[in-house]
């Protein structure tokens, strides 16, 4: 039997055009009768559904107080749709005392047992909707029926399940989550698994760390990271550890979280890395002693606004400006450094926190400052530009500042 | 002679046959692809996103030049949208007009120092402005230097967020534009480096304080074909392409990118005229040649409105400047060519491109001389002839009708019926002679390219403040 080809070449163009003629015209009929068809249909569905929202919108209390009986609208598909979606609209913008009145309604209703049942028994795109919904409720009993669905080789399932889950914010769904990614590994994008696990091990992030200690690879990445951002003061001693860590990822997260564990302890771990090799190690490390506020971080700041990356000029410089008290000694400081992506980097941010006009009247009050060198000061203030003086004290400055833009 | 033609006949019929078996199969993807969509859109909540806490910021970059009429809505628009962390970076690129003081006057501009380091080439800055009204747009006050690519570039120095969103000044994001746009980011950030959002037409529709009110299709016969040519580029072609992770077009109105990429490929090229073409094609050659494991996406969702020339002179321009970029891009990346190197991409997305695209005009050049020199030399097959004609005709009609449906079944924003007919009316009259017309066009983009001239020619626009009239 020869190809395909040969059959047309065989054919000839003038047999073969006629067939497609034939072919191009019908596919116009049928995708214009559809086209219209399907308009039709579905203008006359929404017009009924709209009509339907309508009636039920008006007797929204009866229905979610249950005067009105649930079976009346419970059976017919087309009208429990209407109220789910209704109940879970108003969910979403609820307060928490409307928000407890619709997960009532919605459990004593049946509605969270159907999606409960649907999001374990269903498959494909179905089993996604229930999911969502699921997720959508909030409710802890839909934990466990998401959490199955972690298992499912459908990675938009996991990842619907993985939202649902993050969407509960609850101590147990992180659990199920964290025991699942001990199981299987990392089978789902990273971020989504981060953003569901902030959501969920908000109150409890002490349930992180003995996975953080087993994982390895990506994993590992992952949940210090996760760590980084929900850690809180009382887990300062297990996150030192992690500042000596071979993976950067980790040390970063422990410089993210060490910026909660309190000034006391802090301080050396978060001095130690914002000398670290890896860029964003520094970053997280400048940026947690910025959120330290604590005047002893000043110098490595400085040292913090000569660093090679721009990133980590910038945060230094961001957390520099909150040092109002002390702004002029600093700008002298920044001066001293003698490098003016430093200067930069600490003029961008003296002028996005709006302070030059703050700093030019303590630069006119000061009084350990002399007339001239404030005029100097000022100058550079205005100019941005570096004083051409100085510069064997600027030499000096560098050997201690250490890294060269 | 009569041999020449017959061979000629043939090329040309297979050229033809092929490029029609590649737009049908590139339907079929696309109607498979968006039906997926619609379900995986279920699936998730944009608001989950928006609050989800690992949502990384994006800085939008708008080149402006000489839009005094429309700067100070298109902005409010920009400023407007539903994302949680967002830098706004509109480029002043040399206005000759009022642009800047209209920005000034609207956002209380202050001059200061913010972070500009030039990674990528660009005409000098003459200043850089915060609004106090909003601190989260900057202005950059920079020296024309004739390209959008520089103005572009301008913005990529200051930008400060992992991901730039690359706008038109002139056109109108629906307000969860950004939103949409980096689900795909999202969802896997460590692969996806690029994605293109759907442009679509604007004329015609209601739009008012900067937000698309209502969605029309344009009463000029040229704006509403071109709405066809845009559901058919973006819902069809793009779709498909991006299936296959081979998109070669990320449109300069509306798309989105990992900023170190762009700057580690130099930006944009300030000379090229196809700059969204070119950016995207040194982003697959770069990634290629690192042997990276990546993904450039599309998202169809309706998202960017633009307004697209209303007169045939503009039209004309716009597309023989379309051909000259295509060229411009195709010819330095040759060498990518059928190199296993460069992947589906060396060996499909280029060669599609080079065949169905930048030959495409040649060829119907082609077809047609041969028809008016059999029919000279009396060899041509009236039968034949006509048959090839209706074929085409009506092939070419389904592509269209199928385009049309593609937008029906996912996204449906011509919810008025008589738009709906008059669209499909347009899918049976584009081919003549708006067609032709189209081929001659970019015959004119490869010649002026080929004779060296490379200046662009700004297109006639009624910009944004006069669509609020609509």
């Amino acid at each position: 039997m020869g190809s395909i080809f040969k059959k047309l070449w065989t054919l000839g163009p003038a047999a073969f055009v006629f067939k497609a003629i034939i072919a191009a015209i019908v596919a116009d009929g049928l995708l214009l009768a559809f086209i219209f068809v399907r308009r039709t249909y579905r203008r006359r569905f929404f017009a009924r559904r709209d009509a339907r929202v309508f009636e039920l919108r008006q007797q929204w209390d009866a229905l979610i107080t249950g005067k009105i009986p649930y079976e009346r609208w419970r059976k017919k598909t087309f009208d429990r749709r209407i109220v789910e979606t209704m109940a879970l609209d108003a969910f979403e913008a609820a307060g928490p005392e409307e928000s407890a009145r619709l997960l009532k309604f919605m459990r004593t209703s049946g509605l969270i047992e159907k999606r409960i049942f649907e999001a374990q028994h269903l498959k494909g795109w179905r089993r996604m909707r229930a999911l969502v919904a699921l997720g959508r409720t909030r409710a802890p009993e839909g934990v466990h029926a998401l959490a199955e669905a972690l298992r499912d080789r459908n990675l938009e399932i996991r990842l619907a399940a993985l939202r649902g889950l993050g969407r509960t914010a609850c101590p147990q769904a992180a659990e199920e989550i964290l025991s699942w990614v001990g199981e299987a590994g990392l089978t789902v994008p990273a971020l989504p698994l981060q953003s569901a696990l902030i959501q969920c091990c908000g109150e409890r992030p002490q349930l992180l760390l003995p996975y953080v200690k087993q994982a390895e690879g990506p994993l590992r990445e992952v949940l210090g990271r996760v760590l980084g951002e929900v850690a809180t003061p009382a887990l300062g001693l297990e996150l030192v550890q992690f500042v000596g860590d071979q993976r950067e990822e980790l040390r970063a997260a422990a410089a993210r979280a060490m910026s909660q564990a309190g000034a006391g302890l802090a301080f050396d771990a978060l001095s130690e890395l914002a000398q670290d090799t890896t860029w964003f190690v520094r970053l997280r490390a400048i940026i947690g002693m910025g959120q330290l506020a604590d005047p002893r971080a000043i110098p490595t700041l400085l040292k913090g606004l000569t660093d090679s990356n721009r990133l980590v000029r910038l945060r230094a410089a961001e957390a520099l400006v909150q040092f109002r008290a002390v702004m002029v000694p600093i700008f002298q400081q920044v001066i001293q450094l003698r490098d003016r992506y430093g200067l930069h980097a600490f003029l961008t941010a003296i002028e996005n926190a709006d302070l030059r006009g703050k700093l030019e009247a303590q630069l006119q009050n000061h009084t350990g400052v002399e007339e001239e060198e404030k005029a100097v000061l000022q100058k550079v203030l205005q100019t941005g530009a570096l004083p051409m003086k100085d510069r064997l004290s600027a030499e000096e400055v560098h050997d201690t500042a250490g890294l060269r833009p | 002679m009569i041999r020449f033609l017959e061979i000629s006949n043939h090329t040309l019929f297979w050229y033809y046959l092929a490029s029609n078996l590649a737009y049908l199969a590139m339907l079929i993807i696309a109607l498979r692809t968006s039906a997926q969509h619609q379900h995986r859109l279920e699936s998730h909540r944009l608001s989950w996103f928006k609050d989800a806490p690992m949502t990384p910021p994006i800085t939008i970059i708008a080149p402006a030049h000489n839009e005094e009429a429309s700067i100070r809505v298109a902005i409010r628009n920009l400023l407007e949208l539903d994302y949680p962390h967002l830098e706004i970076i509109v480029v002043n690129d040399g206005s000759e007009d009022r642009t800047l003081e209209e920005l000034r006057e609207e956002f209380v501009l202050r001059r200061v120092r913010a972070v500009y380091v030039p990674v990528t080439k660009s005409a000098p800055v003459r200043g850089l402005y915060r609004s106090d009204v909003d601190s989260r747009l900057v202005v950059i006050d920079k020296k024309a230097a004739g390209s959008k690519a520089d103005a572009v570039n301008a913005g990529l120095n200051a930008a400060t967020s992992p991901y730039v969103c690359i706008v038109d000044a002139d056109s109108v994001l629906e307000r969860d534009a950004l939103l949409r746009i980096m689900v795909p980011i999202l969802e896997d950030p460590k692969r996806v480096v690029a994605v293109g959002g759907i442009v679509r037409v604007l004329n015609g529709s209601e739009v008012q304080g900067g937000q698309l009110r209502r969605v029309r299709l344009p009463r000029k016969s040229i704006e509403a074909i071109q709405v066809i040519e845009y559901l058919r580029a973006f819902l069809i072609g793009r779709e498909a392409w991006a299936q296959g992770n081979m998109l070669m077009i990320i449109s300069g109105a509306f798309g989105l990118f990992r900023t170190d990429l762009v700057r580690a490929v130099g930006g944009y090229r300030s000379n090229s005229i196809g700059e969204d073409l070119d950016l995207v094609a040194r982003l697959h050659r770069h990634l290629r040649e690192k042997k990276a494991d990546y993904e450039i996406r599309f998202v169809p969702d309706p998202m960017c409105w633009t307004e697209v020339p209303s007169d045939l002179r503009s039209l004309g321009r716009q597309r023989a400047r379309w051909q000259k970029g295509l060229l411009d891009v195709l010819w330095p990346n040759r060498d990518m060519l059928f190199r296993p190197r460069y992947g589906r991409i060396g060996c499909f997305a280029l060669p599609y491109l080079w065949l169905f695209e930048l030959f495409a005009p040649i060829m119907e050049t082609l077809g047609i001389a041969t028809i008016i020199l059999a029919a000279f030399l009396g060899v041509l097959s009236k039968e034949f002839f006509l048959q090839f004609l209706i074929f085409g005709y009506a092939f070419a009609t389904v592509i269209s009708i199928g385009s049309v449906l593609q937008e029906e079944i996912t996204y449906k924003r011509y919810n008025d019926w008589k738009d709906v007919v008059r669209l499909v009316s347009y899918c049976f009259f584009e081919h003549f002679p708006y067609r032709q017309m189209h081929m001659i066009w970019r015959l004119q983009g490869l010649w002026q390219y080929l004779r060296g001239d490379h200046v662009w020619k700004p297109l006639k626009r009624k910009g944004l403040a006069a669509a609020r009239a609509h």
